[in-house]
């Protein structure tokens, strides 16, 4: 890809402002509180703009996935997904901040006991591995200066480890408001011109309805349908990783770090406001990629890259540079955030809740700092064994849905007594159902794609179980407690 | 009218609802600026 040296410096700046703000910043850390949760000061704009960056990090993916399968990622990518907010914002968030806990696993302490705590901060730890984040990351630099993917991926792992060594969640938060208004206008700009250079929806609707793309393997003539070409399962089981929501430890961590307890239900109200305007913005550019190239218009490497093909056409220099800084920006908010929340699983649940419990605070942060290193080598570890973004996110969400979901949930909404076992069992026979599911579609792939027991999605025995032994568990174990 | 039109709104939209939130962020640190001193 040609990037002009006015792009080029776009990005670089961009980069500087980061290192500028993690160099800053930690002169507003004072304490722990402020490490781990700038203080509990979060104000309305901030916290819309951490959690609007933050929890959207996989643009490449949905690039990939508006590319590949038209209208019906909005669906399954937006729609379920502010459903689940909806109920967060209106049942969860008040509780939330009202707790003044740290993290998740300090919740399932709270409702269950210490073992809880320790087997919730594992899942933790791998729900918010920042891998399909610096995977994403790693592409992007790849595709445009051609370096070696594994040295962009260690290049962007340090940045990130810079920043958020130095300023912890304040580093975090004051870099996701750049990033965030840096990926609003970047993915917004690009839409109008897309219209404007291509055509209306009669363009889209006569480049979709020839059913031989020149990629080859996908069927466009249903991409601007509600369900595309997908089966009823498919959109029914990412409708399911949309409750990925309620055990979110993003989203939990910036409700503990609001200045009070109104603003998380604000915030995430307005949130959803901003995520629908952004989420049509990018599948109709994924859509009009598809398109662009269906008509012969725009030479596309290859669905994940779709985003980057289109902008390198339609926009001239500087354009493209803020285009660029804001994909990496959208992308580089979450990474960051994710291997901070990793981090503090480590030095906070594990260090100073299970192993260390008369740790100084000066131990606990220099324990994060270390937890960030952890955190980021084994993602790095990770993004260069998967080569999909998209799959990463199903297996890792899979999993971790399956074990947290259901004691989370029976934590804040069942009165009765709760039993510590029924948690802990729950939790690792969820995970392990949905593990063993995916593990046997593996070993019976069919053209290197899984073939699964009876054809059924490895989410649904996952919860299943999970339901189910916590359910019987508890109701055989708080008779015996009795 | 082409259903276009409404992409083109909505991305301006966003992009206005953006400088609003720029705007009221700027707004609480000089409020918080002013606090201080």
């Amino acid at each position: 890809m040609n990037i002009a040296p006015v792009d080029l410096s776009i990005i670089i700046g961009y980069f500087v402002i980061l290192f500028i703000i993690g160099y800053f910043v930690k002169r507003k850390i004072h304490g722990l509180n402020d490490y781990f949760l700038a203080g509990r000061r979060l104000t309305l704009p901030i916290f819309v703009a951490t959690l609007v960056s933050t929890w959207y990090g996989g643009l490449l993916g949905v690039g990939e996935m508006s590319f590949s399968y038209g209208f019906v990622n909005w669906i399954v990518n937006g729609f379920f997904w502010y459903l689940v907010y909806l109920f967060f914002a209106f049942f969860l968030a008040k509780k939330i901040r009202k707790s003044n806990l740290y993290t998740i696993p300090d919740q399932l302490e709270r409702f269950y006991d210490n073992r809880s705590r320790f087997l919730g901060a594992i899942f933790n730890f791998i729900m918010v591995s920042p891998a399909p984040y610096i995977l994403s990351l790693g592409i992007i630099f790849n595709f445009l200066f051609g370096v070696e993917l594994w040295i962009t991926i260690l290049l962007v792992a340090f940045v990130m480890v810079f920043y958020t060594i130095r300023g912890g969640f304040v580093g975090v938060v004051y870099t996701d408001v750049i990033q965030f208004v840096l990926m609003m206008i970047g993915v917004a700009m690009i839409l109008p011109i897309a219209i404007y250079t291509y055509g209306g929806f009669d363009f889209l609707q006569s480049a979709l309805s020839n059913p031989e793309l020149s990629l080859g393997y996908i069927d466009t003539t249903r991409h601007l349908t509600l369900t595309g070409t997908q089966t009823t399962q498919w959109i029914i089981i990412w409708g399911f990783i949309a409750f990925w929501t309620l055990a979110d430890p993003g989203f939990y961590q910036r409700c503990y770090a609001a200045k009070d307890d109104k603003i998380p239900k604000k915030g995430i109200l307005l949130s959803i406001g901003f995520w629908i305007l952004f989420d049509i913005c990018t599948t109709f550019t994924g859509i009009y990629a598809v398109a662009a190239s269906q008509a012969g218009l725009l030479e596309v490497e290859s669905a994940l890259t779709s985003y980057l093909s289109i902008a390198g056409a339609l926009l001239p220099p500087a354009l493209l540079g803020l285009f660029l800084t804001g994909l990496i920006a959208t992308v580089m908010s979450t990474a960051d955030s994710f291997t901070f929340l990793g981090a503090m699983n480590i030095s906070h649940d594990l260090y100073k809740k299970v192993f260390r419990k008369n740790a100084t605070d000066a131990q606990v942060i220099k324990m994060t700092k270390i937890g960030i290193l952890i955190s980021v080598a084994f993602a790095v570890v990770l993004s260069l064994f998967f080569d999909s973004v998209v799959d990463m996110w199903y297996y890792i969400g899979t999993i971790g849905i399956s074990a947290m979901i259901v004691p989370i949930l029976f934590g804040f909404f069942y009165k009765g007594k709760k039993s510590p076992l029924a948690a802990i069992l729950s939790m690792s026979m969820g995970s392990l159902t949905a593990l063993f599911w995916v593990t046997h579609g593996f070993l019976n792939a069919e053209y290197g794609w899984p073939v699964y027991i009876g054809g059924i999605e490895p989410l649904y025995p996952g919860l299943l179980v999970s339901l189910l032994v916590f359910v019987f568990v508890n109701i055989i174990h708080v008779r015996r407690m009795k | 009218m082409d259903l276009a039109y409404l992409l083109i709104i909505d991305a301006f939209g966003l992009m206005f609802a953006t400088s609003i939130l720029v705007y009221f962020f700027l707004k609480d640190i000089l409020k918080e600026r002013k606090r201080k001193d």
